[in-house]
């Protein structure tokens, strides 16, 4: 069998029907990860004996297969009675894995931090909240901005992974018409080509954004 | 019913090819980070940029697409190899693609007078590199190292979908004759844990000891 190249050109619109999917999964994974990863980094800092359990939870995700951890939601949820729709399954999924990663970017986001900033919030009266809020977040979100819009990056590329529970994303669609067409060359290949231009214009976009945030903290 | 150890020891008759994947997958790895990384480093113009462009094609590809990409189409171009090798080679390679920027990345944080100095005293350029500048690199970059070769093992779990009977592939296969889905995922989460920890943990270990001297770069 060879190599179709015109075959391969007619199913890229087919393929691109997908592109919506795969980006808000890629958005929502983001988001909820910075989420999970904040509240883990938060939690670890609380106390020491939950300090303890959260590094333990945080080095547990990080040294486990996404793969496994999808494997894991898909199957062990429904088993409990819990029966989501598949993409939020791959939203959950994403946002677990990559959630292990972010904490230790929030980590050192805050160490980061002179300590000089979280006494002169104590001394103008700030509570821990308000200096956390108004004081830490703003200046360590700066910090943050690169490598977190580098898991980003990593996040749509982990995307693909959820065709194996069935999220109909681009990947999965290439496979789809793979199995239908009995061709899975050059589906496959279309769809390694979409994701490469994507996640190569994405990387330069967060490389630009972070020369912007490094060129505003200079004065 | 199955009990845990026993699904766990099921899970692990998978691990031969595991383990033979991240060796396989590291023999790729590690060359092709040592010769892109290094190429990167002292290339400028149209070579710099033919060797940036196949470094992100290894690196910025999603590594699933990676894997069935030569899984399918190998073939179709006259090229036939066996399953370890394909997986070994996309996930091998895309880790290495990763490792060449951390090699350039330690190459380029080493202070420009090591190269004058070595110059200096005459020895090649070749030797500057082989015997002052690696050397230096290595050392700050053992902690990304570590961590690349974590990611490399937890990738070794996608050559379950190409059919190769790897731990992952063992806990389908234990799913498929019996329903215990926590029982068997759970086991199947330890399984990788367990090889995975102790490697987290040094990595972290030589982390700490570097960040007191200069920090390694963090790719991952």
């Amino acid at each position: 069998m060879t190599f179709d190249l015109e075959f391969s050109l007619s199913i890229i619109p087919t393929i691109l029907s997908g592109l919506f999917t795969t980006l808000w999964i890629a958005l929502a994974a983001c988001l909820g990860s910075a989420i999970l990863g904040f509240t883990w980094e938060a939690l670890r800092r609380s106390n020491r004996w939950l300090g303890y359990l959260m590094r333990f939870v945080i080095d547990f995700i990080r040294s486990t297969p996404i793969l496994v951890q999808l494997y894991f939601l898909f199957f062990v949820l429904p088993h409990y009675g819990l029966t989501l729709p598949t993409a939020v399954v791959g939203v959950l999924g994403l946002s677990l894995y990559y959630s292990g990663y972010l904490a230790e970017v929030f980590k050192a986001g805050i160490e980061g931090i002179p300590a000089g900033q979280f006494e002169a919030a104590k001394a103008v009266g700030l509570t821990r909240l308000d200096t956390v809020v108004f004081v830490i977040l703003p200046q360590m979100l700066r910090n943050i901005a690169a490598p977190m819009g580098n898991y980003f990056v990593s996040a749509l590329k982990a995307t693909p992974y959820l065709a194996v529970i069935s999220v109909p994303e681009m990947f999965g669609l290439a496979m789809e018409i793979g199995s239908d067409t009995f061709r899975y060359a050059e589906p496959i290949v279309a769809v390694g080509i979409i994701f490469l231009i994507l996640a190569v214009s994405i990387a330069q976009l967060v490389r630009l954004l972070e020369a912007r945030l490094m060129a505003s903290s200079k004065r | 019913m199955m009990d845990f150890t026993s699904i766990l020891s099921g899970i692990f008759e998978g691990f031969r090819v595991t383990g033979l994947v991240t060796l396989y997958g590291m023999m790729f790895a590690v060359p092709f980070a040592l010769v892109f990384g290094v190429l990167q480093y002292f290339t400028r113009g149209t070579t710099q940029w033919i060797v940036t462009a196949i470094i992100e094609f290894w690196r910025s590809s999603p590594v699933i697409i990676l894997l069935f990409m030569m899984y399918y189409s190998l073939p179709s171009f006259g090229v036939n190899l066996s399953g370890i090798t394909v997986g070994a080679m996309a996930l091998g390679l895309n880790i290495g693609g990763y490792g060449s920027q951390s090699v350039r990345a330690a190459l380029q944080a080493l202070d420009r007078g090591q190269v004058e100095a070595g110059k200096a005293l005459g020895l090649t350029r070749l030797d500057v590199l082989s015997l002052i500048e690696l050397p230096q690199a290595f050392v700050a970059m053992t902690p990304t190292f570590i961590n690349q070769f974590i990611q490399l093992v937890k990738g070794t779990a996608l050559v379950s979908l190409i059919t190769l009977t790897d731990m992952t592939f063992r806990a389908k296969e234990i799913a498929q004759l019996e329903y215990n889905p926590v029982g068997i995922y759970t086991a199947l989460l330890v399984a990788y844990f367990i090889i995975c920890y102790p490697a987290t943990i040094i990595g972290r270990r030589i982390e700490n000891r570097l960040s007191t001297g200069q920090r390694g770069n963090r790719d991952f």
